[in-house]
């Protein structure tokens, strides 16, 4: 298994569908997506099931790799039997055993501290006594007398030797006393304090204990103005009787506690830059992780063709994010030249540190920036949109074809009650029924929904080239040839009698120009079945030219004649829909929704009505009965009259057809009214917004030419709307570069990062051409 | 059961315990090892750790602004160093971490060398060994026992680390140990003690199932770590040597320098996790796909990305074409080397005789073969050595026995004294005196019948014929029919149910065929989970340090050897 195959499984694995967090096995995502997302939408829990599928069918795939082996005799395990589990799918395990010797450290060294605070703080109390009084003016013998005050002095008998160095004291070597613990030591061994130092520490102390303002204030300054005196006095008197006007004497015990006093008072308050930078850096990740996943989900759905979030807003949020990440390059930047400068350079480890700090930046620049994608341009945006409608569009039809079988079949049922009772299209529709069981080819479930509703001959036709279609699929020829010619004779039919009504229909043939044309672009987009084109090709201009809403009376009186054809092919038409429908997958749904699913279907009607013989067809499409949709107040009350048995909404659609023709009514209505704005390319729940488009057509082509097809090749509204925006188009292009530059930018510093020069070499290079590109543009536009 | 989990969870529990902030790993040699296992620089930089630092070392300069977290082996010198450490804390705080128990003593020396209040946390996780892969774990103890005897310092660190795997994995298991080897049962009542000592640390949930630990020795399959390997993990550790991951290609001919070391990690190398247990047919050919997939989304050298969308395709595609190049190199660097290697030094006719010498009992066609073998020049040493040690281990009584002769002929070929040596110290550590079990005939009723259809279906593959005797021992132990004589219970309870959870230790190290061996049998067996474990993980010249290590050789001279030794003389 080349684990690199394909770019998109690298991310494969146990990811949480819903944060991306990569988890370490099915349980654990289980787990994690249990506590973190249970709430979230239902949608959600079909992804995470589909991921557990994949999970098995990986884990699937890993045995069945283990099978192969098998059976090639390398392991052969006569033991062997599915169900066992990589050790890398083991369920999760908690954290292993632990124990924590905290309390009892704790105790122990509170124990410790106690004493070490105590000395520590008696060791200050005593230096500020000592420093209490002015040393310079003093004599020699008062000072000591205070400083014997402070802490009583060892007695000199007791100690003959130095209990630091173990040398003997004697004349020369000369007893010394600490002056905070009163120990002795020799002279070697003794140490000062200065006063500066020592003020510091007693300042701090008094600070700490009063306040917690800056302990930093003055010792250098009081020390200063000391010193100043000190100098002049200290040389007279020091020599001979080694009289400490600026330092105090002690041992080295009492220095280390105190200079380790000193230590923590000064980390106190300092703050390396280094920290300062740092917490900006991580700051601005966390902005980074934060903004990240909100980008990133913005981007998915706009490149989805979405319209949930607006481009104008993304883009900012791109920029913004963009912008904290060259912040974070630069704060990273900044560490990493730390001190470099500096005199003493700083150790080895800063210097680590600086690289690793900016070595996980670069890091994590990469690994977050990269996973930025790009958003669409606005006119990659408008097409995107487009093809997300559309395949809205194609769903939805496929559910209302669900929803018109499961319907039609109550229809059928209702119909058969008609029959007998009145209604010659019922009985005629009734005529091959007896014929049913004989090996007939269904007609397809897309088409017969439409067809049957509408027009007998359409349906006639559809069935038909349906039924060719799965003859061909069967491999039976001679019935092919005989539905072809059935077919033929049909179609033939259907052209005269549009060929009469088309002056009439001129004028409607402008107004739904625009969906024909929408419609062939999604036909086309589908390739088609080759036979059916080729259908086309022979039958499409005559037949297009001329459509009547009218002509349907003449099919309705033609029936009568198809039947027949039927029978001596032994195809039941009226027997069709039942059984497709009764293998139809969606139940019927609900009356109440299926006015709206009706209804938000528009393109049908173009389908159905314009380019008739194309659509009739490719009867996929279509799946509507537009006569229904259009004369929305007429379904009930047709139905209350004709089918009071079943569904009323939806009556039989020959009576509506032969009381009057509501389309065209509508159609003139809307021409009135005449709404232009409206898009055509939004995917409008309200098929009034796609009759909309009607009007707004008409002008835009000219109304009188029959052959519609011939100006949907040239009046493309795609290319309308881009010959409208040719301004639009230029900035994003120029966006688009910008974000390219950054991009590479990224990559060049990367790679000079990791001394890829070659790479860099090419990279740079790009960048210098995405910059011409750029300013020439710029030049251009502007 | 997942060890480099389980160790994982527990550094992962470490760094998210010390908050947020710049941190520093401070550690000691072990633990390094241990915990680079587990993380990878780059993924543990993303926790805010960015030095690494050992306790020892002298010149770690003063970082106020760095959180310290401790994780080091509870050992004496880590104590002084740490107690050093907090006298004069170089960092603002410090979260310590032992690896396995530590002395209430210890604790308390460290609590009074606290005098500044640096420390925030002290506790035992117990991640005390090198988590190799999911299922296999090794102490990188070489050499650990003296003659039949352990040495009583690894014996303590073998104790510990059994006993913290037990403990990260939350099992307190019944042990059974095999009993023709005295080492294993020393382990088995230390382990036993450790157990019996910190019984509350060992109280967990009881399970339906107590877990079973057994514990084996080398010495009863001597075999395994002698054979040339042909999965590619085995394989590279065979022929390279993997040493914590890390296979060193220095003497790679031509190598480019930052390829002088590479890290094979399952962990975040995907191509190697999903090639480390397959063959080295199927690794080239998983490795020419990869070769072509990576040219197709390599830019070509030079080439101008012409349009933007040329560009925007490669900008879009770079990061993983980065990721994927270092792949890519390395994997081909590492099977290219391996079949050079392969070619040069005639392993797969080696192999062949290796497998004939280990799995079947024709005496005259393997002699004959082995001593073709040893005429062909381009045959080393080294394998010239390992066949005649083969030879040596699977027909030390046979009636026709021409060790003797093939001494000689090493001697002929030039091999030197070190591995004609090391020939009867082979023996002599895992010949058929030593063993508690027989390595090449099989016994049973079934293992009979299962050699016969064997041989009736023919070897599909001639290199991998052979099964690490491992194999008959966990199948046996799965179905419950492990022989207690052979394997006895420490302690008077015994599992009345087949084993769940099993830890298998091999004292003198596993080898990974073994680890495959576990793999594959964890795959063919539901609900039961084993993990393997070894002193240390062994290829083949790494096991004959072990051998040189325990000093039986010089044994041999006066012993059982002493007649063969006077005949090749001769």
């Amino acid at each position: 298994m080349a684990s690199l195959d394909d770019p998109g499984e690298v991310r494969e694995g146990f990811l949480c569908p819903l944060c991306l967090k990569d988890l370490q096995s099915f349980y654990q995502l289980h787990s994690h997506y249990e506590e973190e997302h249970s709430g979230e939408d239902r949608d959600v829990k079909g992804q995470i099931k589909s991921l557990v599928q994949k999970a098995k069918k990986a884990k699937n795939r890993l045995l069945k790799r283990d099978d192969d082996r098998g059976e090639s005799g390398t392991q052969g395990y006569e033991s062997f039997s599915y169900g066992g589990v990589d050790p890398y799918m083991w369920e999760p395990q908690e954290l292993g055993a632990v124990r924590s010797h905290l309390s009892d450290f704790k105790k122990h060294r509170a124990a410790r501290i106690d004493h070490y605070v105590v000395e520590v703080n008696k060791l200050i109390i005593r230096l500020e006594k000592l420093t209490a009084f002015d040393r310079t003016n003093t004599e020699s013998a008062k000072i000591r007398a205070i400083e014997k005050s402070v802490v009583p002095w060892v007695n000199d008998q007791d100690v003959p030797f130095c209990p630091d160095c173990g040398n003997k004291f004697s004349i020369r070597n000369r007893r010394h006393h600490c002056r905070l613990c009163g120990s002795i030591m020799c002279k070697k061994c003794m140490e000062f304090i200065s006063l500066p130092l020592a003020n510091k520490l007693t300042s701090a102390s008094k600070d700490s204990l009063s306040t917690l303002t800056s302990p930093s204030q003055s010792p250098n300054s009081v020390h200063g103005s000391r010193r100043g005196s000190i100098s002049s006095m200290s040389s007279v008197s020091s020599v001979l009787d080694e009289k400490d006007d600026d330092r105090i004497r002690c041992c080295t015990h009492c220095k280390d506690t105190l200079l380790k006093r000193e230590q923590q008072i000064d980390e106190k308050e300092h703050t390396p830059d280094i920290v300062k930078l740092y917490e900006k850096l991580r700051l601005c990740m966390e902005k980074v992780d934060q903004k990240a996943p909100e980008y990133i989900k913005m981007a998915a759905s706009l490149n989805a063709g979405e319209t949930a979030y607006s481009l104008e807003h993304a883009n900012d949020l791109r920029i913004e994010v963009q912008k904290v990440y060259e912040l974070i390059d630069a704060l990273s930047k900044k560490i990493l030249t730390l001190g470099l400068n500096q005199d003493p350079p700083p150790h080895l480890n800063t210097l680590r540190l600086q690289r690793m700090i900016r070595y996980s930046a670069t890091l994590f620049v990469q690994e977050k920036l990269l996973g930025l994608m790009s958003l669409p341009t606005k006119e990659q945006f408008e097409e995107l949109k487009k093809k997300r409608k559309q395949e809205i569009e194609r769903k939805r039809k496929l559910e209302r074809q669900a929803a018109l079988e499961s319907q039609r079949r109550l229809e059928e049922r209702q119909s058969d009650l008609l029959s007998r009772a009145n209604g010659e299209v019922a009985s005629l529709r009734r005529a091959p029924a007896p014929l049913r069981k004989a090996e007939g080819w269904l007609p397809l479930s897309g088409g017969q929904g439409q067809s049957e509703d509408s027009d007998p001959l359409l349906q006639q036709i559809h069935n038909i080239t349906s039924f060719i279609r799965q003859a061909k699929a069967a491999g039976r020829a001679d019935e092919v040839r005989t539905l072809q010619e059935n077919l033929q004779q049909l179609q033939d039919e259907y052209d005269q009698q549009q060929t009469e009504k088309a002056i009439e229909l001129s004028r409607k043939q402008a107004e739904e120009e625009d969906l024909q044309r929408e419609q062939l672009q999604m036909l086309r987009e589908r390739e088609w079945e080759r036979e059916r084109e080729q259908f086309q090709a022979a039958s499409l201009h005559t037949r297009t030219q001329s459509l009547d809403f009218r002509e349907i009376r003449p099919f309705q009186l033609e029936p009568s004649r198809e039947p027949h054809t039927h029978l001596t092919h032994a195809l039941d038409l009226g027997s069709f829909p039942v059984q497709s429908s009764a293998t139809a997958k969606t139940p019927s749904p609900s009356s109440a929704l299926e006015p709206i699913r009706v209804w938000s279907g528009p393109p049908a009607l173009g389908q159905e009505f314009f380019p008739q013989s194309t659509m009739s067809q490719q009867d996929e499409v279509a799946s509507l009965n537009p006569f229904d949709e259009e004369n929305p107040s007429s379904p009930t009350a047709k139905g209350s009259t004709s089918s009071p048995a079943a569904e009323p909404s939806f009556g039989p659609p020959s009576r509506i057809l032969k009381d009057y023709n509501p389309f065209e009514e509508e159609e003139e209505e809307e021409a009135v009214e005449g709404n232009p704005f409206t898009n055509s390319n939004s995917p409008a729940p309200n098929p009034f917004d796609e009759e909309d488009e009607h009007p707004h057509q008409r002008p835009s082509s000219p109304p009188l030419p029959g052959n519609p097809f011939e100006e949907a090749t040239c009046t493309n509204p795609f290319e309308m709307d881009s010959d409208s925006g040719p301004e639009g188009e230029e900035p994003i292009e120029e966006e688009l570069l910008l974000q390219q530059i950054d991009n590479i930018k990224a990559y060049i510093f990367d790679a000079k990062q990791c001394g890829r020069l070659d790479e860099v070499e090419v990279l740079t290079e790009n960048l210098r051409e995405l910059k011409r590109t750029l300013a020439k543009q710029k030049g251009g536009t502007d | 059961m997942n060890v480099v989990f389980a160790v994982k969870q527990y550094v992962s529990k470490m760094i998210e315990d010390s908050g947020p902030g710049m941190k520093v790993l401070l550690m000691d040699k072990e633990t390094t090892g241990i915990v680079s296992m587990v993380y990878t620089q780059s993924e543990i930089l993303q926790k805010e750790v960015y030095l690494f630092e050992r306790i020892d070392s002298p010149n770690r300069e003063i970082m106020k602004h760095l959180k310290a977290i401790c994780f080091l082996r509870p050992t004496k010198e880590n104590v002084d160093h740490l107690i050093q450490e907090l006298r004069r804390p170089k960092y603002s705080i410090y979260f310590i971490y032992f690896s396995n128990v530590i002395s209430k003593s210890d604790v308390k020396s460290l609590a009074e060398a606290d005098e500044q209040e640096v420390v925030a946390e002290v506790q035992e996780f117990y991640g005390d060994y090198i988590a190799v892969n999911p299922h296999l774990f090794s102490l990188n103890i070489l050499g650990c026992c003296q003659g039949r005897n352990w040495d009583p310092a690894q014996l303590s660190r073998t104790t510990q680390g059994l006993t913290a795997l037990l403990l990260s994995l939350k099992k307190c298991p019944m042990i059974r140990y095999q009993l023709s080897s005295e080492a294993a049962k020393r382990l088995a009542e230390c382990v036993k003690q450790v157990i019996t000592k910190e019984y509350e640390l060992f109280e967990f949930r009881r399970t339906e199932v107590p877990p079973l630990l057994l514990i084996l020795d080398r010495c009863d399959d001597a075999i395994t770590p002698l054979l040339n390997q042909w999965t590619y993990q085995a394989m590279v550790h065979e022929l390279l040597g993997i040493n914590n991951n890390r296979i060193d290609l220095s003497r790679v001919p031509g190598i480019s320098k930052d390829l002088r070391e590479v890290v094979l990690s399952a962990e975040n190398d995907e191509f190697y996790a999903n090639n480390m247990y397959l063959n080295f047919a199927e690794i080239g050919s998983n490795i020419k796909n990869l070769m072509e997939d990576f040219q197709k989304k390599k830019p070509k050298e030079q080439q101008r990305l012409e349009s933007i969308a040329d560009m925007k395709a490669f900008v879009e595609n770079y990061p993983q074409f980065k990721k994927m190049s270092g792949t890519v190199s390395k994997h081909v660097t590492v099977v290219g080397e391996l079949s050079r290697l392969v070619g040069e030094r005639n392993l797969l006719e080696v192999s062949e005789v290796e497998q004939e010498l280990a799995c079947q009992n024709d005496h005259s066609s393997a002699l004959q073969n082995v001593k073709r073998l040893l005429q062909n020049p381009k045959v080393t040493e080294f394998d010239a050595a390992r066949l005649v040690m083969l030879y040596a281990l699977h027909y030390e009584r046979h009636s026709s026995n021409s060790l003797p002769g093939l001494i000689a002929d090493l001697r002929n070929k030039g091999v030197s004294e070190k591995y004609r040596k090391l020939v009867s110290a082979v023996v002599e550590y895992g010949g058929k005196r030593v063993r508690g079990s027989d390595l090449f005939s099989p016994k049973d009723a079934v293992a009979i019948t299962k050699q016969f259809l064997k041989g009736l279906k023919g070897i599909e593959n001639v290199y991998t014929q052979h099964q690490p005797f491992l194999h008959e021992t966990l199948d046996h132990l799965i179905k419950g029919k492990l022989k207690e004589n052979l394997y006895p219970y420490l302690g008077p309870s015994t599992l009345r149910d087949r084993p769940q959870d099993i830890i298998v230790f091999v004292i003198g190290g596993a080898t990974y065929e073994e680890a495959l061996t576990v793999y594959n049998l964890n795959r063919a067996t539901p609900g039961v989970r084993t993990v393997l474990g070894g002193t240390t993980v062994h290829n083949t010249e790494s096991f004959l340090e072990e051998v040189l290590a325990s000093g039986l050789h010089s044994r041999s001279k006066e012993s059982s050897q002493a007649p063969s030794r006077s005949a090749s003389r001769r």
